[in-house]
């Protein structure tokens, strides 16, 4: 029998992705995301590194930016590319709860 | 009152007050145009990257300093993943495992007892956008988006709403004192989030703690510690138990409500933010940053009661910041502090106030404020006459020497005058004379007075008391 | 007349004595792209601004070797007024308001800018067949794919359009596409080149590159491409060189090294005998070239999978119908404006890949995962640079087979990654790889080589590719220099 993850794993991380599956596409991702998943867990068997990390093979450290202001967009510009819009602002459904963040 | 210890912990964002964001060069600013402070970078633009604005470093280098912390010298930042509208890329950047600050403390005073409110760490990261909720919509302006901010976490060592207040007080003179931000609540520019947990002995491990989120202002961060107090210890004595949840303070029933209960570990899979190499704070960096700060509150106010002020006016001056810089210039001068700060705190502060001024958009600059002082040190200026040429002090660069002259207020110093006056109270005032003369000391004081009255108080008293004197002989 | 399928230095003379203009050059690229048209090798044209372009440049003064000349861009890199999809239902009709740093870059050396190429969408494959345009067709055989996820750019340079392509590498996504359609292809080290404008797949992976029908052509663009930005902080402090530098030098004395991992089973025999014959080749021209161990190289399909879809998770949550791009037409709240406007604005290996990424970074599966793959990562950039301590460069097939068909199944969702095994572990170093086609197979379909440099060292990997190209000396005109 092939190998898949449950219904619920799934749609537990196509929540954590904001993604909406259909049927069909739960059912196929059960399976595939198993096969990547089985992939990955390869990692484990793998011996002999230290415990430095490398974010990314960045060449140099971070230059600072001096503190001088630069141009900046049009308001209309800036809701132009937005779909929804409200004159100056960008506009979404009513959001209902505070933010997770600052 | 509670059978609960409290545990409190507190959290403050601070805005950082910088001419731009802190990873794009658009204006930082408030109180625009909806959406006309940004770029696409701000914006979450695919494509975009961050850059790294230096003063966000040297500012959060300089919080680090007068918090005590410990500076990391090699940092990199971390991403912060949830799915929020004010959140343009759906991440944060934040500092998750390198906090550039770390281990610091503020000293409170409590009532005359010291204590050290400990600092778990400081760390830099980016604001979101203001969301404003309407009836259909919500509506999003991204002028604040990226506005640098430092977050500030201290260790669950608050004991009570007045520490708390004391610490946050003392934070905000601290982060004010030394222009790192502008520290104002009602602006959104500091925003404090108390975490709360009650237990019965100090050896029980803490309680299930209730975090109050954006509280905004300092008296509210106390009341809504008091009233989760209550509400916590009453669930305990009834012998419930407190859930892990978000609660917000609400102004006007004066009380915490639920805002929601929090979701089993939010997962917010962080991960180091690949788009900024590793920024490296080096020793020179941080001695140049040093350098600019400047004298602490704590330290003036022992100088001022040093030179000599009350210690009532030395809290009221360090209250106000343009007040004490204009003091600390001249600690090296010998004056009279004590009327200094009485000069600047009563009738300039007044002037100031009525005409909505600065200290620095008057004429008063350090000469003639030392000359003012000295004028009234030695009484050749009083008090009262001060007030009538006040406004010209504070509006003309001519000496108050001059100003006094051309506003006719010039002390009566002429001593033939001051015998004539002096001659014509005693004759009128014959029997306090005799009071006098029969050893009754206060008489003279009506008698001076009377002197003072006959002169309109422009008389310099000193001399005026020498000559009655003389002439009761 | 053609120009097009000349060398760049005879154009140039001819624009610089003026017996041809940049809008012949213009006309000549659309002609040729729509008498290719089958090959769905663009998303967007940019017909009108280039024409009008190539006017403006009759005026002015030829001043440098690629004045006039038309080049395409990868669909990822973002144009000002000129419409991005990342190959992409979500940003079908998305306008970026700013310009990459590598387009600035070409306008500054006057070439024009002749359309945005097919690709797999997001840079997510290996095939360009998960664009949402359709794939883009391999020019040696239109039932073939022509690789991913520059497949279009690959396409339109071995089909001779024109000159100049411009593609982006994340895990291969230049090499292997080169590979497949008998083209040149550089994936310049990390920082070389800067980021600023390009759709991010995997931060710490992604770097563009140029894509050309020759060795020199190549390096004359990343003349023009590379440097430093301001913009961009993981872009390097280097300063500029001249990548022709070391074009024709003698190459004899140089050490080489072939990893084994990279010559084992997991190759083709047809493709491994030609690696074979090529080295055969160096080593009668006095190259040392050894056969070595690399450690890791066979983790680094997991460290990849790990660490890009860690990334692309993080990198494509901006893209939730608020500020731009697609956008469900009627939610019931936010929540449902995330999940329908994602649900139906990617495609499907692009939702898969944003889901395992997902999880890879969720709760403890950070530590578990992640962590670990950046903890590896280091050690085995570490033992590349062990390598380069006593060989000047690596060599190894840049392929596991040639281009296969069209209508092979896309329902393993490994296929992808290990089409590309033998040229992630360059992305996981931040090395430089270029593909060099060195042969075809017995169906005709080209073969190529993959030269790996040290940090910074692409001159000396161009000196190798070019004494290659002029010692096999192939036709690499799938219509043998006729249209």
């Amino acid at each position: 029998m092939e190998e898949k993850l449950s219904r619920e794993e799934i749609l537990h991380v196509a929540n954590l992705a904001r993604i909406k599956l259909t049927e069909e596409e739960i059912e196929k991702y059960r399976v595939q995301l198993k096969k990547l998943l089985n992939d990955v867990e390869k990692i484990n068997e793998v011996e002999g590194y230290d415990n430095d990390i490398l974010i990314a093979p960045w060449e140099s450290n971070t230059t600072l930016r001096e503190d001088s202001e630069g141009s900046m967009l049009d308001p209309k510009a800036v809701v132009e590319n937005a779909p929804r819009h409200s004159g100056n602002y960008i506009s979404v459904p009513v959001v209902i709860g505070e933010s997770e963040g600052a | 009152m509670s059978n609960y210890i409290p545990t409190i912990g507190i959290e403050v964002h601070v805005e950082l007050k910088t001419k731009t964001k802190i990873f794009s060069n658009s204006t930082n600013g408030y109180g625009q145009m909806a959406n006309s402070l940004t770029n696409v970078i701000d914006l979450g633009y695919p494509g975009t990257l961050p850059t790294l604005n230096k003063e966000v470093i040297n500012l959060a280098i300089k919080a680090a300093t007068v918090l005590n912390c410990n500076i990391r010298k090699e940092m990199h930042f971390d991403r912060k993943n949830y799915f929020y509208p004010d959140n343009s890329k759906n991440y944060q950047i934040t500092q998750a495992r390198t906090p550039i600050g770390y281990d610091g403390y503020v000293e409170i005073d409590d009532d005359g007892i010291k204590k050290k409110i400990y600092i778990e760490e400081m760390h830099i990261e980016e604001d979101t956008c203001k969301s404003t909720h309407r009836q259909d919509k919500t509506l999003l302006d991204f002028n604040r988006a990226g506005v640098p901010l430092i977050e500030i976490v201290t260790k669950p060592c608050i004991k009570s709403a007045k520490e708390a207040k004391l610490y946050l007080e003392k934070l905000k003179e601290l982060l004010f004192y030394t222009d790192v931000s502008d520290c104002k609540m009602e602006e959104g520019s500091m925003r404090a989030d108390a975490n709360v947990s009650l237990r019965k002995n100090e050896s029980d491990p803490f309680g299930t703690k209730a975090e109050i989120k954006n509280i905004g202002s300092i008296s509210n961060v106390g009341l809504s510690i008091e009233k989760e107090i209550a509400r916590q210890s009453k669930i305990y004595d009834e012998g419930g138990s407190i859930e892990p949840q978000t609660r917000r303070y609400d102004d006007k029933i004066g009380d915490t409500v639920l805002m929601r209960v929090k979701e089993t570990g939010n997962d917010y899979r962080y991960f180091p933010e690949p788009d900024i190499p590793f920024v490296i704070i080096t020793d020179d960096m941080i001695d140049n940053v040093v350098k600019t700060i400047p004298m602490l509150p704590e330290e003036r106010k022992e100088k001022y009661i040093e030179k000599g002020i009350l210690e009532a006016n030395a809290i009221k001056l360090i209250q106000n910041r343009q007040l004490s810089d204009f003091i600390n210039d001249l600690l090296e001068e010998d004056i009279n502090f004590k009327i200094a700060s009485n000069l600047l705190l009563g009738d300039i502060s007044a002037y100031l106030n009525k005409e909505d001024k600065k200290l620095n958009e008057t004429t008063l600059n350090k000469e003639r404020f030392i000359e003012l002082v000295n004028l009234m040190s030695n009484n050749t200026l009083t008090s009262k006459n001060l007030k009538e040429i006040l406004e010209k002090i504070m509006t003309s660069d001519d000496t108050i020497e001059n100003i006094m002259k051309e506003s006719g207020v010039q002390n009566i110093t002429d001593d033939s005058m001051i015998k004539d006056v002096v001659k014509k109270v005693i004759e009128a005032n014959k029997e306090s004379v005799d009071d006098y003369k029969a050893g009754h000391d206060r008489a003279i004081k009506y008698l001076m007075g009377q002197v003072m009255k006959e002169t309109k108080g422009s008389v310099n008293p000193k001399m005026a008391m020498d000559i009655l004197i003389e002439e009761l002989k | 007349m053609k120009y097009l399928n000349k060398n760049i230095e005879e154009i140039h003379e001819l624009l610089k004595e003026k017996k041809i203009k940049p809008i012949d050059l213009v006309n000549e690229a659309f002609d040729n792209i729509e008498s290719n048209k089958d090959l769905n090798a663009y998303i967007t044209l940019n017909k009108e601004e280039a024409i009008k372009r190539a006017k403006e440049l009759e005026d002015k003064e030829v001043d440098n070797i690629l004045f006039g000349l038309p080049i395409a861009l990868k669909d990822n890199i973002v144009t000002q007024g000129l419409k991005t999809t990342c190959g992409s239902h979500i940003l079908e009709n998305f306008i970026p308001l700013y310009d990459a740093t590598i387009v600035d870059k070409i306008n500054e050396k006057n070439m024009i800018i002749i359309g945005k190429t097919n690709m797999d969408e997001f840079a997510m494959g290996s095939s360009s067949r998960t664009s949402y345009f359709g794939a883009p067709k391999n020019p040696w055989n239109k039932n073939k794919i022509c690789g991913g996820s520059s497949g279009g750019s690959a396409a339109t340079i071995a089909a001779r359009d024109l000159l100049f392509a411009i593609g982006s590498d994340t895990g291969g996504s230049i090499r292997q596409p080169a590979s497949y359609t008998g083209i040149v292809g550089m994936k310049p080290t990390y920082g070389r080149i800067s980021r600023y404008g390009l759709v991010a797949f995997a931060s710490s992976l992604d770097q563009m590159g140029p894509m050309t029908k020759n060795v020199y052509e190549n390096a004359i663009l990343l003349n023009a491409i590379s440097g430093h930005d301001e913009k961009d902080l993981t872009s390097a402090n280097k300063d500029t060189e001249d990548f022709t530098r070391l074009i024709g030098k003698d190459v004899s004395g140089m050490k080489i090294a072939v990893p084994n991992y990279l010559m084992s089973d997991i190759v083709s025999e047809e493709i491994k005998d030609k690696i074979k014959e090529t080295i055969k080749l160096l080593e009668d021209n006095n190259v040392t070239v050894d056969y070595i161990d690399v450690k890791y190289l066979e983790n680094a399909m997991t460290l990849y999978q790990i660490i890009a879809m860690g990334e692309a998770s993080s990198n494509l949550a901006r893209f939730d119908g608020i500020r731009y791009g697609y956008s469900e037409e009627n939610p019931k709240n936010i929540e449902d404006l995330y999940l329908e406007t994602r649900g139906k604005g990617f495609g499907e290996e692009v939702k898969r890949r944003i889901m395992v990424g997902s999880y890879l970074l969720s709760g403890e599966n950070a530590k578990t995962y992640y962590n670990k793959a950046l903890s590896i990562r280091d050690d085995m950039r570490k033992e590349f640079k062990r390598v380069f301590d006593n060989y000047d460069l690596i060599i190894a097939p840049t392929t596991v087979t040639t281009a296969y068909d069209l209508t092979d199944p896309m329902d393993d969702p490994r296929k992808s990654f290990m089409d590309d095994i033998l040229v992630i572990p360059v992305n996981m170093a931040g090395l430089p790889g270029l593909n060099v086609p060195v042969g075809f197979s017995k169906d005709h379909m080209p073969i190529g080589m993959q030269i790996i440099g040290n940090s910074f060292e692409e001159a000396k990997m161009y000196q190798l590719a070019s004494f290659i190209e002029k010692k096999l000396n192939l036709e690499l005109d799938p219509n043998g220099g006729e249209k």
